[in-house]
């Protein structure tokens, strides 16, 4: 490879401007002269990825997530900064790069719903300009990989979501795409067919060296698939580290679970550095700042006020870690 | 080479699907005898009561005139505005806009696919009908008809996909673009001679019909007159300047519109 970089995003910038209707102003001024409102989707972004990586890019609800994708993959134009996306940049080499990216968004479909599936990926082949014989070939080695034989000739709108979205994820990876970007791919799929996806995008990154940017709300998503987070929330990047080090980012804050002989009737004020997270007649949750106090000593405080049948000290779960992060983002307070 | 085995693939693959599923061909044909056939079968009452003829020409002729407006309806070539404005107002234009076409092309082709079956089975049908009914005008059967016939069809063909591609990408700025698509299609309706055959038309109607794009549209219905054979080359000439014209504009929007688009959700 030619290029030393899958990606590489420097200071990104996305505004949109709409038109507001201004209440004092009458239909006239309003049609002549609208009242324009901006809002920075992307501020000032900058980012790399390496060839092969799996990388999750999350962050709450509007925060800017789908946007970048979509200015990454030439959706979008960016209002400022430089995109370059296997040394191409979006913008101008659009066609281009098509060739070696591949898509799925997951609230949307790129199939054709009333044909069997085979129309579709045969489509995307032809759209992608295979020979014949070479999109029959790849044709059945995706039906292979993704267990598609049983459904392979059926009606795309007769398939069950997680059918559905498995020939989502096969139809992007027809031309074999050197980058795939998956905006919330396991939206709505239920555990199992989410596990499934998951082993198929592994499978890819691993045989085909594929390069795996993913946009999920599931925390499942990112502790399997992906070996790097990267954080952004009100279009700023917060934080972008190996996703094994994200959940040592409140290392020093640890839960004690207490589940009571028989019932917790009192819950006295605890000493500095312990906190309740839950207070409940049967559980009590405390966090531990470990700063503050050691385990040990936060253990022996805690069991001299309850009495307890049960005891269990652990870390915060990567959603609880996540759920920090986006609320201690300074501008979300 | 490559536009043409996307154009293929798609018109095929479309076809196919059409043909697999043939209540739409039912519906387009019931829609056909609906509104085709009982305007005929009025007008024939009509150039019956006037001694049969009307402004110089038989009922033969403006039955003819008007089945090549109607069975051109049926390819609904129109139906490109709708498509983009779903596409921009469901957000769909993001999954098309990162593939290696061009979207505005691929819209086309789509549309062609969508409707050329239903096109060419009823028209095929309905020239046989019609031949058997009102039998086939002197002029029908001239050399220059012969030769001119496809060439005005696919004119009216890539002019109306102009027109109405212009209107659908509209959405990108406007997103409700049903009251302008509304106007223009009642234009081409009026202009094409589907309530009216041009024969009958006033003066003026027939200038704003030869020289706007809505009128030359449809210019297909003008092939069966006894003027086709002076006018022709005007007509086909008018085709291609409006469609030439349209098209720069369509891509110069297209253009802009790839600047302005914001999608839902991003």
């Amino acid at each position: 490879m030619s290029e030393t970089k899958a990606l590489k995003i420097h200071n990104l910038s996305k505004i949109f401007s709409f038109s507001v209707k201004d209440q004092r102003a009458g239909w006239m001024r309003n049609l002549l002269k609208p009242h324009t409102k901006a809002v920075k989707a992307v501020d000032d972004i900058s980012f790399s990825v390496e060839h092969g990586e799996k990388i999750a890019f999350i962050g709450p609800n509007g925060a800017g997530k789908s946007t970048t994708i979509k200015m990454l993959t030439g959706i979008l134009f960016p209002t400022s900064g430089s995109i370059s996306v296997l040394g191409l940049d979006p913008t101008k080499d659009r066609k281009r790069l098509a060739y070696q990216i591949g898509t799925v968004f997951g609230q949307r479909s790129q199939l054709l719903p009333n044909l069997p599936l085979t129309d579709s990926l045969e489509f995307f082949g032809t759209m992608y300009d295979m020979p014949g014989k070479e999109i029959q070939k790849r044709m059945a080695e995706l039906t292979h990989l993704f267990e598609m034989d049983s459904f392979i000739d059926q009606p795309v709108r007769k398939l069950s979501l997680g059918q559905r979205m498995r020939a989502e994820v096969a139809a992007s990876l027809m031309h074999k795409p050197k980058i795939i970007f998956l905006d919330e791919p396991t939206i709505g799929l239920d555990v199992v067919a989410k596990k499934s996806l998951r082993d198929l995008l592994l499978k890819i990154n691993r045989d085909e060296k594929t390069t795996i940017f993913l946009t999920s709300h599931d925390v499942g998503d990112i502790e399997t698939l992906c070996d790097r987070t990267i954080i952004i929330n009100h279009g700023v990047l917060i934080k972008d580290l190996p996703t094994q080090e994200l959940s040592k980012t409140f290392a020093y804050e640890k839960y004690i679970d207490l589940i009571p002989e028989d019932r917790f009737s009192a819950f006295p004020e605890l000493s500095a550095g312990m906190r309740y997270a839950l207070k409940n007649e049967d559980k009590v949750t405390v966090m531990v700042d470990m700063t503050k106090m050691s385990l040990q000593e936060a253990m022996q405080k805690l069991l001299n006020i309850f009495r307890v049948e049960d005891i269990d000290a652990y870390n915060m779960d990567l959603e609880t870690i996540i759920r920090h992060i986006y609320e201690r983002d300074p501008d979300r307070q | 080479m490559r536009e043409i085995r996307i154009a293929s693939k798609i018109i095929s693959t479309l076809t196919r699907d059409r043909m697999q599923y043939p209540g739409r061909l039912l519906v387009d044909a019931f829609a056909m005898i609906a509104r085709c056939g009982i305007l005929l079968l009025l007008y024939s009452r009509v150039f019956q009561l006037n001694g049969g003829t009307i402004g110089g020409i038989t009922f033969n002729v403006a039955a003819w005139s008007m089945f090549f407006y109607f069975s051109f309806s049926v390819f609904r070539l129109r139906d490109i505005s709708k498509a983009i404005m779903q596409d921009v107002r469901s957000g769909n234009v993001e999954t098309l806009f990162n593939k290696p076409i061009s979207y505005l092309l691929y819209r086309v082709w789509w549309q062609i696919g969508m409707g050329l079956f239903s096109f060419v089975a009823i028209t095929i049908v309905g020239v046989v009908v019609l031949v058997l009914i009102v039998g086939l005008p002197t002029t029908m059967t001239t050399t220059i008809f012969i030769l001119t016939i496809i060439p005005v069809f696919l004119g009216a063909t890539m002019l109306s996909l102009a027109i109405y591609s212009i209107i659908g990408l509209l959405a990108f700025w406007i997103e409700e673009i049903t009251p302008i698509f509304w106007i223009v299609d009642k234009a081409v309706m009026m202009l094409g001679g589907s309530f009216l055959p041009f024969a009958l038309f006033p003066d003026f109607m027939k200038k704003l019909t030869v020289y706007s794009p809505f009128g030359a549209s449809q210019f297909m219905t003008h092939a069966v007159y006894d003027s086709w054979a002076e006018q022709w080359v005007f007509m086909l000439g008018a085709q291609a300047v409006w469609t030439i014209a349209l098209s720069l504009l369509a891509w110069t929007m297209f253009m802009k519109a790839r600047q302005k688009v914001s999608v839902n959700g991003g």
